[in-house]
């Protein structure tokens, strides 16, 4: 089984205080900030890992290709993903804070176009610009199935279909659907027996974590000489233009940062009403 | 590798001589090496931080559970050293000490069990192994299915390593090992023993390495010592009963034992130091936030000038240990080879500059420092075996003072000879002892000659530079005055060598520190004056101290202390009370 994890850096969310804005509020300024991967797809890369791999037997039975749209400094973010355990990675030349949403879909069918993944695994949106459409856009160009949120994730052993399970209001939905397909996930993706790929034995429990597995050493170095082909727009013959226009960035304003103890209901909603002007 | 080879720093220090180009520049690592090291950093982080809370019950029950050494083994952590061609990630010393302060920040047993492995118990086939050695263990080794250890220390013999009663005996292609070992790092776990035995009975420290396995038969270890620290790390006595060694597991040559064993303890020193650089950083961490939170007196601790005063000095500590384990973990892999004083040198202000710092951030937490439920008190019980093994900072210290001290004596010793023959060479002869009455009047004087200056630091640096050149010309005399007042007679005048040991120890940390700062400053760093500050403490300090100490060489109470000790001896007990 292929699968084809897109993801993308940001901002470390825990330093979110330390990004600004030029002061003609044309962009939104990244100097000196560390870079992270999206949590998102830190789940997405988690998932495509296990569906891959056989976990009792430590061995991998499938390929994961991560692919990025961005600058060369985004190297790192994706030696991260090889680091976890990716086969070979993209990098598409991009500057990855320009694109919009209908560009980065178009650039990533492009690049399923060429791969052929079984399936694409992916974030179902991007800490930094929160718009959560481009797995549904890049969907609807492929013309492939998009499952979005999955809280659950069954394969047969050559990944053809996939079962699926999501939280609604009210209940657990399953879902099957013919590969490939568009996945998201949600993160309860992570439990340690929320992926089954008919390979790992079905009682095989994952340790609990919060993010993706963390790489090993031997995985960082490892990462060192796995491939990873850098592209272009252009090289991919993607000329999709950008829809959204951004007119203009401003920080939000800061916090008063007080702390107002009330002692009754009546007190809270009076003084939301009154000085917090929310109600 | 450098083309040419470099003098020692500090025996090029006693005779008045700076080599700068040896702290210059201030060893980086390579930005790809950077690069790689932010991502082990993190991985390590990941890894380590998932057990904080298991550390602290693993230290009280006394041992690591071998899940956890099986998590290791999987993660990498046996394989730093390990060229990359044969499985390992193939870190030269720098690269190698900063992995280690990572892992020191959470927990101190993890770090030493990692370590023993790498810094001592296989570095002796990285160093002298031949190449079907390697072939054979490197891969084993880098995967952590075999850990090694490193097997000195014996019930008879600690610091006099050379008094060892472990004997091989050739026997056909074998060696027959027969002997005791003890407190071995690693032993539990570890099933590649570098050993030490003595295969020359007729000489004082005729003795040679080997390679022994757990395959082979009569290898027994004994039961995990019950620790003041370091509790989860395994410790235990190792025994040779009739153990039959192929002659092709010897490392190094037949008879060099003793050597062998020095160089790997010099060679793996970094490691050592990194972790203690790493256990300093969490604890001014922690410290800093628990002063920042704790209110007595109506406001934060941290606005006290005791507390200030501590989470300073501990700043300026941290800073120099880092600088000076860094400078020699530079100076080994640009291929140095005789950094054996600034080693030591490292190890003894690290290891103590550690100290120091858990004391005081204990102090700075109170009461709550005390209790197990922070991290303090075990970070201090950790800490304070790092005085004590791989050399004692005692032994340290003399053998610092005494191979610092090298130079300067055969400089005398031909002297001597020379103006015993001076008759008969006449010219020859004379050419020689004016070129060291010369030398001698300008370290006196104090003039300006090639060597003894610096010139590659930058301006804002010229205060400290002319400090520590004057403290460069009273440490060349007094070691000259020293050597000559006592001949080879110095070895027995332990009271005089530390005070040239400590002498020597500030100034190789301190010029550590300032090509450090220079660097910082050249480069226009955005903290190049906070770090300016950290030297203004450092150097102002270290010229005190040194000045005490100097002052002590001929001005001191030695004698009626030693007065003082010989009566406790005397009676084996302190003699007086007040009833
Ligand atoms: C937790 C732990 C782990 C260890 N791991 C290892 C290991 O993996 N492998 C290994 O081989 N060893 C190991 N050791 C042993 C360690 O290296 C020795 O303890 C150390 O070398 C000191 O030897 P000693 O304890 O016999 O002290 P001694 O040599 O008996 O020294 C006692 C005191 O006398 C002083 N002293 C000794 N000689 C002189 C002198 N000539 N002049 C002035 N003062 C002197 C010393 O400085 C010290 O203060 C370990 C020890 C411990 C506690």
């Amino acid at each position: 089984m292929k699968i084809l994890v897109p993801i993308k850096r940001v901002a470390d969310p825990d330093n979110a205080n330390k990004v600004k804005v030029a002061p003609d509020g044309s962009s939104v300024t990244s100097e000196g900030l560390e870079w992270k991967l999206n949590p998102f797809d830190e789940w997405s890369l988690e998932a495509a890992l296990r569906l891959t791999e056989n976990a009792a037997e430590k061995s991998r039975v499938g390929e994961v290709v991560v692919v990025t749209i961005g600058p060369k400094d985004a190297t790192q973010t994706i030696r991260q993903g090889l680091a976890m355990g990716a086969e070979r990675a993209i990098r598409v030349e991009g500057d990855d804070a320009q694109l919009d949403a209908w560009q980065v879909a178009s650039v990533l069918a492009a690049v399923a176009k060429k791969e052929q993944p079984d399936l694409i695994i992916m974030g179902k949106q991007v800490v930094d610009g929160d718009s959560n459409v481009v797995p549904q856009y890049l969907a609807e160009l492929l013309g492939w199935p998009a499952l979005n949120y999955a809280q659950s994730l069954t394969t047969d052993a050559e990944g053809k279909t996939v079962k699926a399970q999501r939280e609604l209001d009210t209940g657990v939905e399953t879902l099957e659907v013919d590969g490939p397909a568009v996945i998201t996930c949600a993160d309860r993706i992570l439990h340690p027996q929320a992926v089954k790929n008919g390979v790992t034995p079905d009682d095989f429990t994952y340790p609990a974590i919060e993010g993706g597995r963390y790489a090993t050493l031997k995985g960082i170095m490892k990462a060192k000489r796995k491939p990873i082909d850098e592209t272009t727009v252009g090289d991919l013959g993607v000329e999709a233009a950008a829809t959204v226009q951004y007119t203009a960035f401003e920080l939000p304003p800061a916090r008063s940062g007080n702390t107002t103890f009330v002692e009754s209901v009546e007190e809270l909603v009076e003084k939301l009403h009154a000085d917090a002007k929310v109600l | 590798m450098t083309e040419e080879k470099m003098p020692s720093f500090m025996r090029s220090l006693c005779m008045g001589r700076i080599e700068q180009d040896v702290l210059l520049p201030f060893p980086t690592m390579r930005d790809g090496d950077k690069e790689m090291l932010q991502g082990v950093a993190e991985a390590l982080s990941s890894m380590l931080g998932a057990h904080e809370e298991d550390f602290r019950r693993w230290d009280r029950e006394g041992e690591f559970p071998s899940e956890y050494i099986d998590e290791l083994k999987e993660f990498g952590a046996f394989g730093l050293i390990i060229p990359e061609d044969e499985g390992g990630l193939g870190f030269g010393s720098m690269a190698y000490s900063r992995a280690l302060q990572e892992v020191a920040k959470y927990d101190a047993s993890t770090a030493v069990t990692i370590g023993a492995h790498s810094s001592i118990g296989m570095r002796g086939l990285k160093l002298f192994g031949t190449d079907e050695q390697k072939k054979r263990y490197y891969p084993k080794l880098s995967t952590g299915e075999m850990i090694a250890a490193f097997c000195l220390t014996e019930p008879g013999a600690g610091s006099d390593a050379a008094s060892i009663a472990t004997v091989a005996k050739r026997d056909g292609d074998d060696w027959v090992l027969n002997g005791n070992k003890l407190w071995i790092t690693n032993g539990g776990i570890a099933s590649f023993f570098t050993v030490f035995a003595k295969t020359d009975a007729s000489k004082r420290g005729g003795m040679t390495a080997f390679i022994v396995t757990t395959e082979m038969e009569g290898v027994s270890v004994g039961p995990h010592e019950d620790k003041m620290g370091l509790r989860a790390s395994s410790t235990t006595t190792v025994n040779f009963d009739e153990v039959r060694v192929p002659a092709d597991h010897m490392l190094g040559e037949e008879g060099q034992g003793f050597k062998v064993a020095m160089k790997i303890l010099n060679s793996g020193r970094t490691g050592l130091g990194g972790g203690s650089v790493g256990a300093m950083k969490k604890i001014i961490e922690m410290a800093t936030a628990q002063a920042s939170e704790r209110k007595q007196f109506g406001q934060a601790i941290k606005d006290f000038g005791l507390i200030q005063q501590k989470i300073g000095q501990m700043v300026v500590d941290c800073y120099a240990a880092e600088s000076v384990v860094t400078l020699v973990a530079g100076l080994v892999d640009a291929g140095h080879e005789d950094y054996a004083v600034e080693a030591a040198i490292s190890k003894v202000f690290a290891t103590e500059a550690l100290w120091r710092t858990a004391d005081e951030g204990l102090q700075v937490a109170g009461g709550n420092g005390y209790m197990c439920e922070f991290p303090y008190e075990r970070m201090l019980r950790d800490c304070r075996i790092n005085r004590i093994f791989e050399g004692t900072n005692d032994i340290l210290r003399l053998f610092i003072a005494l191979t610092g001290m090298n130079g300067v004596a055969s400089e005398l010793k031909e002297l001597a000879s020379l103006r015993k023959s001076i008759f008969s060479h006449p010219i020859k002869g004379f050419g020689v002892l004016s070129d060291y009455a010369t030398k001698q009047a300008q370290l006196r004087t104090g003039i300006r000659a090639e060597g003894t200056h610096f010139t590659r630091l930058v301006p804002e640096l010229a205060a400290y530079a002319d400090s520590f050149e004057d403290a460069t010309r009273e440490l060349a005399t007094a070691t000259d005055r020293v050597l000559r007042k006592h001949g080879k007679g110095i070895i027995g005048k332990q009271f005089a060598t530390r005070r040239l040991a400590e002498i020597m120890i500030d100034l190789f940390v301190w010029a550590a520190v300032m090509a450090r700062v220079n660097d910082a400053i050249a480069a226009g760093a955005d903290d190049a004056e906070q770090q300016r500050e950290i030297l203004h403490v450092f150097a102002g300090a270290a010229t005190k101290r040194i000045r005490h100490q100097l002052r002590r060489i001929d001005d001191n109470d030695d004698e009626t202390l030693k007065s003082v000790a010989a009566h406790a001896f005397e009676l084996g007990r302190f003699a007086w009370d007040t009833i």
